[in-house]
């Protein structure tokens, strides 16, 4: 039973690329780009936690800590969803995330708001939050488990045979991971830059007197981006699922590693989540495969604490904002 | 929907910010089509009044009528869908946004393509400059050209009347003959205008009537031109030495 879903990957039941007695085929080449891909897949769905978690700094001032069990929520709506209704992967993986969009927009109006609508950041209300969204965090694992009991569950789903390239068998797992996740951060993209409803979500992330000014109804958009940062947190769940076992606890770990994501492309910047999310998964992975599986959850924090050494404010990231 | 009677009527407004009490009891009116400057030296309660009127902020007692109908304590984008736009001080624009977006923003309200096109044709012809410079983020631009933006973008949701809290801050006297003859242009066109203004001569000689805020009540009120040779005016609103009143007007 592990915590994170890079061991999951690097096991060999896991890993149907290193099956079928081929593994003396395998070079070092070969297993560094392995590495890599597993890497990238892994850190896509860190990037969409840590996009999750950017885009609710951004527009509420908020650090939301209860991030992980939204992630951990919407993998298990999406496991339920596909042991009870036996649709497909895709209108299961669209069902979850609108489903958490919608629970998350209900825990924001309902527990979040009379904080939020207080002021964030550094105000007194905004340490408020901080420990609501600690106490969120426990409420729902509570929540999950008195649902769904304290047992890892599998879900399994018929991915077909692992896409061969080259020298290498590319897991379809991994495969859809990173399709999917580069779909929703392109249809994120489309939305905030192309969209009325986009322009009126970075307005409210930039200056909401400004956005109130303008004829943008704030509060809706502030619902809007809750309920979008955890329909991504939904995705990331339900897309790891797969490679990994669903359990009440899965989310503590995928926090923190979204948080150093975060961090290290610079906090509160959404292109700087993606690509934050890519070099932890990535350096993760490399980390785990050439020096020790057992440290893994180390080379996160030691990438995070290279690049703040470095850029204090993340790769992509721009001055904090200051607040009074 | 009335047509006849003022388009603004402030009466007895009493608000503030947490327990400050800013506002004492003001009162004000803006006929439609005319532009009111209101003055008043610094911490009199110039902006809280427009807060309060755009809803930014809650007043706590008095009435806000706007265009026949009560507007006190709605939300602000409710204000802007009503015909009321309020333009913020110091150059507030969206920096990384283009001036396009940052104009197509204030017609969030809209919501028709062709309406918001037309709307927009109309504020690069108040400002050539801005079309010049729509894909430029907003964030290169010089003091005059987003103040430019952020006039233009409360005209995109063509409102009845504007609020304009100090125009002139912050820039160069050419520009602010250019803002000030924008805004008589823009008055000329149907709009009626609400000024807040440090620079109390350029106010007057733009403004047919004006209002000087003191202690977050109207002090003194009266015709813009029979005010601009008012000494009291001048006294009240600078409460300095002549020299000092002499520098500022």
């Amino acid at each position: 039973m592990s915590a994170s879903p890079i061991s999951a990957a690097l096991s060999p039941t896991a890993k149907p690329g290193f099956e079928s007695g081929s593994f003396e085929r395998v070079t070092h080449v070969d297993f560094f780009i392995d590495l890599v891909i597993i890497g990238l897949s892994v850190g896509m769905v860190y990037a969409l936690v840590a996009l999750g978690i950017s885009l609710i700094y951004s527009g509420l001032d908020i650090v939301h800590f209860a991030h992980g069990e939204i992630y951990m929520i919407g993998a298990f709506i999406g496991l339920t969803l596909f042991q009870k209704t036996g649709l497909p992967y895709v209108p299961v993986l669209l069902l979850a995330v609108i489903l958490t969009g919608f629970i998350g927009i209900l825990i924001e109006r309902v527990f979040y708001r009379r904080l939020t609508s207080q002021g964030g950041g550094y105000t007194v209300a905004g340490m408020g939050m901080v420990i609501v969204g600690f106490g969120m965090s426990i409420v729902l694992q509570n929540v999950a488990f008195l649902i769904w009991g304290p047992k890892p569950f599998p879900f399994p789903v018929p991915f077909g045979r692992p896409l061969e390239v080259g020298n290498l068998a590319l897991p379809m797992s991994y495969v859809w991971i990173v399709v999917t996740a580069l779909v929703l951060m392109l249809v994120l993209n489309l939305v905030l830059k192309k969209t009325m409803l986009g322009l009126a979500i970075r307005a409210v992330a930039h200056n909401k007197d400004i956005a109130y000014l303008s004829g943008v109804n704030v509060p809706l958009m502030i619902s809007a981006i809750f309920g979008i940062a955890c329909a991504l947190g939904a995705a990331a769940g339900v897309l790891i699922a797969p490679i990994n076992y669903v359990q009440v606890q899965m989310g503590i770990g995928v926090l923190i590693k979204a948080f150093a994501a975060a961090i290290v492309g610079g906090f509160g910047s959404l292109p700087g989540a993606v690509l934050g999310g890519l070099m932890v998964g990535v350096t993760e992975s490399l980390g785990a495969g050439f020096i020790s599986g057992t440290y893994k959850d180390i080379y996160a924090f030691i990438l995070l604490i290279l690049v703040l050494m470095v850029k204090p404010s993340g790769i992509l990231g721009v001055a904090a904002k200051v607040k009074a | 929907m009335t047509t006849s009677g003022p388009m603004l009527e402030i009466k007895d407004l009493v608000g503030g910010y947490g327990s400050v009490q800013i506002l004492n009891g003001a009162s004000l009116k803006v006929d439609r089509g005319q532009i009111v400057a209101l003055l008043g030296g610094n911490g009199t309660g110039k902006s809280t009044l427009l807060k309060a009127t755009s809803g930014l902020i809650k007043p706590w007692r008095g009435a806000i009528v706007f265009d026949g109908e009560r507007i006190d304590g709605l939300r602000p984008d409710t204000i802007v869908r009503r015909g009321l736009v309020q333009v913020t001080q110091g150059k507030e624009a969206f920096p990384g946004m283009t001036v396009e977006e940052n104009l197509r923003l204030g017609a969030y309200v809209v919501g028709d393509r062709a309406k918001t096109a037309r709307a927009l044709e109309r504020v690069y012809s108040y400002f050539p400059v801005l079309k010049e410079k729509r894909q430029q983020l907003s964030g290169t631009l010089s003091g005059g050209q987003l103040q430019m933006v952020c006039i233009g973008r409360g005209l995109m949701s063509s409102p009845k009347m504007i609020m304009l809290d100090e125009p002139s801050a912050a820039l160069a006297p050419q520009i602010v003959m250019e803002i000030f003859r924008t805004i008589h242009r823009i008055t000329k066109d149907g709009m009626t205008v609400l000024m807040v203004e440090q620079n109390v001569r350029m106010a007057l000689l733009l403004a047919s009537y004006g209002y000087v805020i003191k202690d977050g009540v109207i002090h003194i009120e009266g015709p813009a031109d029979k005010m601009i040779h008012d000494d009291n005016v001048r006294l009240s609103y600078l409460g300095g030495t002549v020299a000092n009143r002499e520098a500022r007007l």
